[in-house]
Formats: C-alpha cells, sequence, structure tokens
C-alpha cells in the first residue's frame, strides 16, 4: 500500500473533512492529555515538595 | 487680497483631515465610542475595549499619521503581524494563571474540545458562501475558539490579509461574552440542571504543580510543532509562577509585561478598524461567522456535557460545558454568573475554571491539527 501525504482540497468537501477530521483528532488529543493528568496523582508516591523549600529565590 | 488669504486657508485646511472626513470614518468612530462606552459603563472587559475602541476612533481620524507606515500604531500592528505579540500574551497568562482545577480533575478537559464545534460550523459556512479559500474559512473559523492570541497567530499562518476583522471579531466577542453566552446556555438546560452543584475538587501538590508545564511542553512540542511557540511560552511562564523561587520572574511577566503587550495589542487590533478597510461586506460575513462560531461553541460546550451525564453516577453541571470556550476567564466566570442566579449557594468558579483552561488547549490542539492538515508549518 502507497500512502501519500495531502493536505486537504480547497472545496467544501475538504472543509467538511478537515472539520471532522480536527473535531475528532482533537478530542483524542485532549482525551489522551487528561489520561496522562490522570497519573499525575502517583507522582505523589516518587516524593513532595513543600512551598517553604521553594521560597527564598529572587 | 481676499482671494490670498482663501488660497492660504484653503492649503491650511489641506493639511489637515477636515475635508477628507468620510461617511465610514464617522460611522467607525461610533463604532469605536460604543466599545468604549460598553466598557465604562458596563465594564465589558475594559482592559480589551478601552484600547480597542480608542486606537478605532483615532485611526479614523483623517490626516493622522498614526496608523501610516512608519507611525506610532503602525509599529504595534506589526508586532501583531511578526507574531511577536501572541507568544508574549501567553507568557504572562501562563504567570498568571493556576492550572491546579484543571490538574485535579482531568475528565473535565474534553469539554474543552467538546465546546469547539462551533470552530468547524464556521468554517464549513464560510466555505458555503463560496466567498472564501479553505486556508481563509479556517482563520475565520477559529474565532470560534475565543482565544485572541492563538486567533491572531493561526490567521497570520492561513490569512494575514483578513487580520484586522478576524482580530476584531475575536477579541469583541471575548469581551461581550456575558451577553453572547448566558441565552444559549439557558435554552439548551433545565433550572434543575443549571443548579446542580459539584463536588469539592482534590488538592493539588506542588510537585504536580511543577512537573505539569514541562510534560505539556513535550507534548504539545512533539505532536503539535505548528501551535509549539504559543503554548511553550504559555508553560514557560506556568512553571516560572509555580516554581515559586524566581518571584520577580514571574510577577514581571504576569504584570509588567502583560500590561504593555495588552496595551500594544489592542491598540494594534483597534488601529486596524480603519473605515476604507473594514466597513465592507467580506467585514460584515467574517463578523457574522464569527457570531455564528461563538453560539456554535457554546452550545456544543453544554451539549458536550449533556451528553457526558448520560454516562455519569455524579452528574456535572451542564454550564461548564460552556466554560469550555478559551476565553480565560471570562467564560468560567459566565457560568458562575448563570449558575448563581439558580443557586445563590452554588460558586460554580473554580470548576468551570478547569475547562475553561481546557479550553486554551482545545483551541491550540484545533488551530494546530488545522495548520498541518492545510500543509502549514
Amino acid at each position: 500500500m502507497n500512502i501519500v501525504p495531502m493536505t486537504v482540497p480547497d472545496t467544501l468537501e475538504g472543509a467538511v473533512i478537515l472539520s471532522i477530521v480536527d473535531f475528532f483528532l482533537s478530542i483524542v488529543l485532549i482525551y489522551g492529555i487528561s489520561f496522562v493528568l490522570m497519573l499525575f496523582p502517583y507522582l505523589n508516591k516518587l516524593g513532595s515538595i513543600s512551598d517553604e523549600s521553594l521560597k527564598g529565590g529572587h | 487680497m481676499i482671494e490670498q488669504f482663501l488660497g492660504l486657508l484653503v492649503s491650511l485646511l489641506d493639511q489637515t483631515g477636515l475635508l477628507s472626513i468620510t461617511a465610514g470614518n464617522i460611522l467607525m468612530m461610533f463604532v469605536g465610542a460604543v466599545l468604549i462606552w460598553l466598557a465604562l459603563t458596563k465594564k465589558y472587559e475594559p482592559f480589551l475595549l478601552l484600547g480597542i475602541g480608542f486606537a478605532c476612533i483615532v485611526s479614523n481620524v483623517p490626516g493622522s499619521d498614526l496608523t501610516a507606515p512608519g507611525g506610532l500604531f503602525y509599529y504595534a500592528f506589526r508586532g501583531v503581524e511578526l507574531v511577536i505579540i501572541p507568544p508574549l500574551i501567553f507568557l504572562g497568562v501562563g504567570a498568571m494563571t493556576d492550572f491546579g482545577p484543571m490538574i485535579s480533575r482531568p475528565s473535565l478537559m474534553v469539554l474543552g474540545a467538546g465546546a469547539h464545534a462551533g470552530i468547524f460550523i464556521a468554517i464549513v459556512l464560510a466555505k458555503m458562501t463560496g466567498m472564501f479559500t479553505i486556508a481563509e474559512a479556517g482563520a475565520i473559523g477559529i474565532i470560534g475558539g475565543a482565544d485572541g492570541p492563538m486567533a491572531i497567530f493561526v490567521t497570520m499562518k492561513l490569512a494575514p490579509h483578513l487580520l484586522p476583522q478576524i482580530a476584531v471579531a475575536a477579541y469583541s466577542y471575548m469581551a461581550l461574552m456575558p451577553l453572547i453566552q448566558p441565552p444559549v446556555m439557558r435554552l439548551l438546560t433545565s433550572k434543575a440542571e443549571r443548579s446542580i452543584m459539584m463536588t469539592q475538587v482534590r488538592p493539588v501538590t506542588r510537585l504536580e504543580r511543577i512537573v505539569f508545564p514541562f510534560v505539556i511542553a513535550i507534548i504539545v512540542n512533539l505532536l503539535l510543532p505548528p501551535v509549539a511557540p504559543l503554548i511553550t511560552m504559555l508553560m514557560l511562564g506556568n512553571m516560572l509562577r509555580e516554581v515559586l523561587m524566581v518571584e520577580r520572574l514571574a510577577n514581571t511577566a504576569a504584570n509588567e509585561i502583560m500590561n504593555i503587550i495588552t496595551i500594544t495589542l489592542t491598540v494594534a487590533v483597534g488601529s486596524t478598524m480603519a473605515a476604507d478597510r473594514f466597513l465592507t461586506f467580506t467585514t460584515l460575513v467574517i463578523v457574522g461567522l464569527g457570531l455564528i462560531a461563538f453560539l456554535g461553541g457554546t452550545a456544543s460546550g453544554v451539549l458536550t456535557a449533556k451528553f457526558m451525564n448520560l454516562f455519569l453516577k455524579e452528574k456535572i453541571n451542564p454550564l461548564l460545558g460552556s466554560a469550555g470556550i478559551a476565553s480565560v476567564p471570562i467564560a468560567a466566570r459566565v457560568a458562575h454568573v448563570v449558575a448563581l442566579k439558580e443557586n445563590p449557594y452554588n460558586f460554580l468558579i473554580m470548576h468551570a475554571m478547569g475547562p475553561n483552561l481546557a479550553g486554551v488547549f482545545g483551541t491550540a490542539i484545533s488551530g494546530g491539527i488545522m495548520l498541518a492538515l492545510l500543509g502549514v508549518k
């Protein structure tokens, strides 16, 4: 199978394709980022940082 | 003698703009005055509307060189055209923003994507008019993301000649969100739904807050290089804020830089509202499509939340869906105010900040994918 990269055509069909692909891909990507953030509570098992230890810079 | 006197008077008049003023100029000055009135009396986003309104009035006074090449407002606009100003805005936004509400309840992030269907409705409608290329339609659609810097960034990549209309539409609608959103929110929700109270979110630790900007910067640079400049600066500002030990840098980004750039940006946007360029049928269509994008985004956000409630045991207040539009914190504030009207004890603002912040990423991701699909780097 020879897959050639292409851009969306400048037609109404192209606009519809762009919209559908963009909308669903953005949901997938946002959901992926939210999944990464759901793992954040596990970071706290690695250790903790207190605000007092950070303050006192410039 | 009298002829000489009159001749001198005419030459003097020629030096001024009095003989060049048109009905279009007067109309646009009135538009600028309305924006200032909205800011001063209704308190609609004075930080945006005062600068835009003032520059709109001044740029429609003929005879002034402020907006001509080499003029002061011209250089302000060059900062926008060269895409210097939008990343600096995001630096300040990142330094001012507490992403805790988004980190603590990541499940609501999907509202930040659901609320962007308005972008795509506007793209299709723009193409259906037959007046715009797909790149121009994409730039018009991004108005619906309600993110000024992102709208400018995407427009400069896709259709720089439409920047004046798109920037004015985006910033004006952002400022008018308290007017635009509530009717749509009330139409699509019942009183019972608007009264749903949300449970307390979990506290977010300092470690999570520090790791967050690094993780997001890596993900966006890896997957969406076209919008990396904006999100990277957003995360840089946020990192400066969250590490606590460079308070001076964070404060400078959040205050001095942000204030200077806000003045420059609003003046730049307002200065593009000169009657000869702005009062065209294309502008009218773009402004109309921008409104449809905003309304569509509000509706799709609310409907996304209602769809999620079909599967959730613990229901979410669907007003949070409308906060998924990127305009931070305006959209969150609107959701909070509408909820308060139903239940004076329902403080939605911190819950609404989660989807509102997610909307920033939603617009960036939508814009980045659009640029990638249209072959723009």
